[in-house]
């Protein structure tokens, strides 16, 4: 299994398997607003095992993350969003999810600055509820009435991106002696961070909230994600 | 801009005119309407006003009307840049490019001043992939606006794409060269477009200098990934080894499950997994990767491709262990690519049979670190080796249904969730391949209750219901789980939400069953979608260039010019042209969309199946009727465009086409320019080439196929049928076309009669079903009257072979309702074909 970069040709199969999985489906076209206005973020899983049956097998999804930066976060703070996210049922327990969210995560604070990350989740479902908040740390921060098209509630939830600050410190504070730490890495790990650790700037001002006409993408209302 | 006085407005009306253009563009098209008709009861005459109510009414889905009217303001004002630009704008929204295009030239030609119309313009010139009239176009709006990054961007983008790298680099290094000041470090903008300049100069092939580059830019770069990957990329390339084993090291630091960094770190490394002399560092290296990430795969699963013999034994041994103590459902699907290689089937298959004797405390594999089910570890292990052997026995290089069964009832017995439906799954799929396809659907849908709010598992049993041909139980199953308040009901929302794979299989499935309206109906769909997702791009051309993410864009834009390159639109495509290419054949099954007396289906049956398929679609439309009612005005007072009534559900119409082959190509064309290596493919542009006599395209995927798999039964029966048409058509073909089938084609085949060719093939492969099909249907093509009865014996025989498989003798059953064999070797055929699959539905369609 792969996990790796979402790539515009991944998008017919990652909404298979988004349907397959989930009840809350998008266009293709809302798919694309994803991977072309936070390329960073967006994560697939990718079944590299698969004996190959045509010259133009496409890469088999098996799960995905579809993330983005919150446009005008109403708190003043950045803060990434995930979309959606799931996992085929045949490939659960390999940590894919995990896995997933981890490399989404980090690009939104190292490319975008996000201070945090929220997601919502339906009150029922439990096995999704237990994954964000036990394996993954995210936090209930309340419940939002009627979230869902079917009129379920939903938690939102959120995790704080601050050890992947300290983690940048703890790279800072050891480069040089760190063998594995690749000078393409560490030169730009350095100058790349200097700026947040410098200040010991939560927030880094970043153009990501400005209007650019998305309201015409975005085909879906959000509260159905 | 020169208008005659009759197009000059009063003030007071240029002043509603002015209105009339801002309630275009905020979308509130009554008032718009009404001001528009306002100005007209004083100057009927007026064209721009026509033009722009034409543009609303066009919004509005009124099409015909506004082409009319829009038609009647340019005779009115020929020399008025807006009714043109309106004209252009109408055919762009009828997705007639070339029109459009021709519009908008006229408007610019009569207002070479106009942002909007340029822009317009442009944006279908890189829609079409006019990239020289994209460039030209840009090069014109960066004149008009050099202070815009973006339009420095877009030309460089159209030079990019039009193959000028040069010239792209060039545009954006002008612009580099007008910052005064350098840009802030949080200007994503900026960041993008030096990676994308930095992209460009590695395509141009000038690693070094990217290289260069890149180190110029890593500082400010904010996409970290990128900068690491591409230095790691450009190290490797100029063989700076030590350098890139440090940046793949690096990579993996961060992301151990990606197989382009251990290859990286291979090559950096020097080593070669063909050489058995680096195996014993390969090993290491990837062990010490497994070591350092208890919870990664990759370094794991990795080393079991390129390991032999006792090595492997260990490997797998391990991995094995790992995979069963913590219950990871998919450690045959990880593993099930190496069965290509028998020794290595082999010693997995013993490898898990002597595991199965263990109990899993022996072994001390159950350390307590390991995050398993919650199930108590003997079970989980337990689980996890039935599980596996019952997969193992399943997959066909190493298939034993019965022992298959054996132990999927033992895993299921040891089952201790009421939830988890995963063995069951595997149940019904044992039955998928014992031919009980009726079975299968039936344990599919009893997997699926035990756990009803997952939708994994009630899209697998609406795919095993289709497969069985249960349409409307198939919709049922899935509306479970669509949008309630979606127009068409559950179809409706599963085309809305293009969900490829239902439509496709329904309409297999309505094929199988000879309904060919219905089934095209489907295939249609998916042409559709794939029409839509082609759309879809349109916006981004402005988009992207606002946020300025250009990479991504390039990727995308490529991504579209590949895009029914995808095995979806191939699959749907393949059953499309044969269903074109059978209406060719036979026109009669236009006038009902049924197959005729040869199908499998009785007359009673298909009257059945038709009426049935009625009832389904008029439910259906009475659903959508009734959500459409419900639907509550939208709010913007009428923004939303109405969406088009189907007035063909269930595909009647299209299966009356006069004109099947034309229709074909539409399908074939992306086929053989995206997916020729594609032997399916190749094939089916024979079928439609040699019906429309077109000799040499039908030569040339003959050709082509031969060249793919020379062997395949096919390439004989086309090369057969090749020949016999042109032997029928040869006097009348034009002498270049003659000669350039004689020397590329004729001069290399034998030169006997073809029936004797074909009954030689016969004698050479007898042993092979697929193979005494393709003879028996080149015999059918040659003579077919005198030949059904010995051609019918010789299928029936054929079940008598060792190598035929289920499929095969599948395929044989339709042959012999292709031929129209008589009834009694039908029954005996089915006979002798439930003696071998004794669980499959021979001569019992369902």
């Amino acid at each position: 299994m792969d996990i790796r970069l979402i790539r515009s040709s991944d998008i017919p199969h990652v909404q298979q398997t988004n349907i397959t999985n989930l009840p809350e489906n998008y266009f293709c076209k809302y798919y694309m607003y994803h991977a072309l206005s936070w390329p960073q973020l967006s994560y697939v899983a990718v079944d590299v095992s698969r004996p190959q049956k045509t010259p133009y097998d496409a890469p088999k999804i098996v799960g995905y993350v579809l993330a983005k930066m919150e446009e005008d976060p109403s708190d003043g703070v950045q803060h990434g969003h995930i979309t959606s996210l799931s996992v085929m049922r045949t490939h659960r327990r390999l940590g894919l999810a995990e896995k997933l969210m981890r490399q989404s995560q980090r690009a939104m604070y190292e490319t975008y600055g996000a201070v945090y990350v929220s997601l919502h989740v339906r009150v029922s479902n439990v096995a999704a509820l237990a994954l964000y908040r036990d394996t993954l740390g995210f936090k209930v921060g309340g419940t939002e009435a009627n979230y869902y098209a079917d009129g379920e509630d939903a938690f939102s939830m959120r995790m704080d991106l601050d050890y992947l600050r300290d983690e940048a410190d703890e790279a800072d504070d050891t480069d040089g002696e760190v063998q594995d730490e690749g000078e393409g890495e560490g030169s730009a790990g350095k100058n790349g961070e200097g700026e947040a650790v410098a200040g010991k700037e939560k927030m880094r001002k970043v153009k990501v909230g400005r209007q650019l006409g998305v309201g015409e993408l975005v085909e879906r209302n959000e509260a159905a994600a | 801009m020169a208008q005659t006085n009759s197009q000059i407005l009063p003030s007071k009306e240029a002043t509603l005119f002015r209105h009339l253009v801002q309630n275009y563009e905020t979308k509130q098209y009554k008032k718009g309407i009404k001001g528009a008709d306002q100005i007209l009861r004083k100057h009927p005459n007026h064209g721009d006003t026509q033009a722009m109510k034409a543009l609303i009414l066009s919004n509005q889905g009124k099409t015909d009307e506004a082409f009319e009217l829009c038609r009647l303001a340019l005779k009115n004002a020929m020399k008025s840049h807006v009714c043109w630009h309106v004209y252009g704008l109408l055919y762009r929204g009828q997705k007639n490019y070339e029109e459009a295009i021709k519009a908008y030239r006229f408007a610019l030609r009569l207002d070479p001043e106009s942002v909007q119309i340029q822009r317009d313009l442009a944006l279908l010139q890189v829609h079409m992939r006019d990239y020289q009239g994209y460039v030209q176009s840009r090069r014109q709006m960066l004149q008009a606006k050099p202070g815009l990054r973006q339009n420095w961007t877009a030309l460089a983008i159209g030079l990019h794409l039009s193959g000028d790298l040069a010239g792209a680099e060039d545009v954006l290094n002008k612009f580099e060269e007008t910052l005064n000041q350098a840009p802030s470090k949080s200007d994503m903008e900026h960041a993008e477009a030096v990676l994308y300049k930095n992209s460009i100069i590695a395509e141009s092939g000038d690693v070094a200098r990217a290289l260069e580059h890149l180190d110029t830019i890593s500082k400010t770069a904010l996409d970290r990934l990128a900068i690491m990957e591409l230095r790691a990329k450009y190290v490797l390339n100029l063989d700076r080894k030590e350098e890139a084993q440090k940046a793949y090291r690096a990579l993996l630091a961060r992301n151990p499950e990606k197989r382009e960094y251990y290859d990286g770190l291979e090559k950096a490394l020097g080593l070669n997994r063909a050489s058995k002399a680096d195996h014993a560092k390969l090993r290491d290296m990837y062990h010490s990767y497994a070591e350092e990430n208890q919870r990664a795969d990759a370094p794991r699963r990795i080393p079991l491709d390129f390991e032999e013999g006792d090595n492997f034994k260990q490997l797998a041994e391990k991995y094995l262990r790992r995979m069963f103590t913590k219950g990871v459902p998919s450690a045959f699907a990880n593993l099930k690519q190496l069965y290509s290689d028998a020794s290595k089937k082999e010693t997995i298959r013993s490898l898990v049979e002597d595991l199965a004797k263990e109990e899993p405390q022996a072994n001390g594999t159950t350390g307590g670190s390991h995050k398993t089910n919650g199930h108590h570890p003997t079970v989980t292990w337990q689980l996890s080796i039935n599980y596996f052997l019952a997969q193992h026995y399943d997959y066909y290089l190493s298939r034993d249904l019965k022992k298959a069964q054996d132990f999927i009832e033992k895993t299921i017995s040891l089952n201790p969730s009421k939830t988890d439906y995963t063995f069951n799954m595997t149940r019904a799929r044992i039955q998928k391949h014992l031919g009980n396809i009726g079975a299968a659907s039936k344990e599919m849908n009893a997997a699926r209750e035990m756990d009803l709010k997952d939708r994994y598992i009630n899209t697998k049993c609406a795919k095993y219901q289709l497969r069985n041909n249960e349409h409307q139980a198939a919709i049922e199953t899935m509306g479970m789980f669509t949008r309630k308040e979606a127009v068409g009901g559950p179809l409706g929302d599963l085309l809305d939400m293009q969900c490829v794979w239902f439509v496709t299989e329904d309409g297999e499935s309505y094929f199988r069953e000879g309904n060919l309206s219905l089934a095209l109906k489907r295939f249609r769909s998916v042409y559709e979608m794939f029409e839509t997702w082609t759309e879809d791009q349109f916006d981004f051309h402005t988009f992207s260039l606002r946020k300025g993410m250009v990479r991504a864009y390039v990727d995308m834009i490529r991504w579209e010019d590949d895009l029914r390159k995808h095995p979806f639109f191939t699959r749907a495509a393949l059953s499309a042209i044969r269903i074109y290419c059978l209406l060719h054949d036979l026109p009669s099954r236009a006038t009902d969309g049924q197959l005729n007396s040869s199908s499998e289906l009785s007359e009673a049956d298909k009257k059945k199946a038709a009426k049935k398929a009625r009832k389904e679609a008029e439910k259906a439309e009475a659903e959508r009727k009734a959500a459409a009612a419900k639907k509550p005005q939208s709010k913007a007072d009428d923004g939303a465009e109405a969406k088009k009534e189907d007035t063909d559900p269930l595909g009647l119409e299209l299966v009356k086409t006069q004109k099947p082959l034309e229709e074909a190509m539409k399908f074939l064309t992306p086929l053989l320019d995206l997916s020729p290596k594609n032997i399916d493919v190749q094939f089916s542009g024979f079928e439609v080439y040699i019906r429309r006599k077109n000799y040499l395209p039908a030569l040339k995927c003959l050709l082509a196929a031969s060249s793919i798999d020379s062997e395949h039964p096919k390439c004989h029966e086309m090369g057969i049928r090749f020949q016999h048409a042109l032997s029928k058509v040869q006097e009348a073909l034009p002498s270049q076309i003659k000669d350039v089938i004689e020397s590329t084609y004729l001069s290399k085949v034998p030169k006997t009669p073809l029936a004797e060719q074909n009954e030689a093939f016969l004698a050479r492969h007898q042993s092979s079903a697929r193979h005494i099909q393709a003879a028996v249907r080149t015999r059918q093509a040659l003579r077919a009257e005198e030949s059904t009865v010995q051609s019918a014996q010789k299928l029936v025989e054929s079940l008598q072979l060792d190598s035929i498989t289920l499929a095969d003798a599948e395929e044989g059953s339709r042959l012999l309702d292709e031929i129209q064999a008589d009834a009694h070797v039908k029954s005996d055929y089915a006979e002798a074909a439930n003696k071998r699959w004794p669980d499959a539905a021979f001569g019992v369609k369902a």
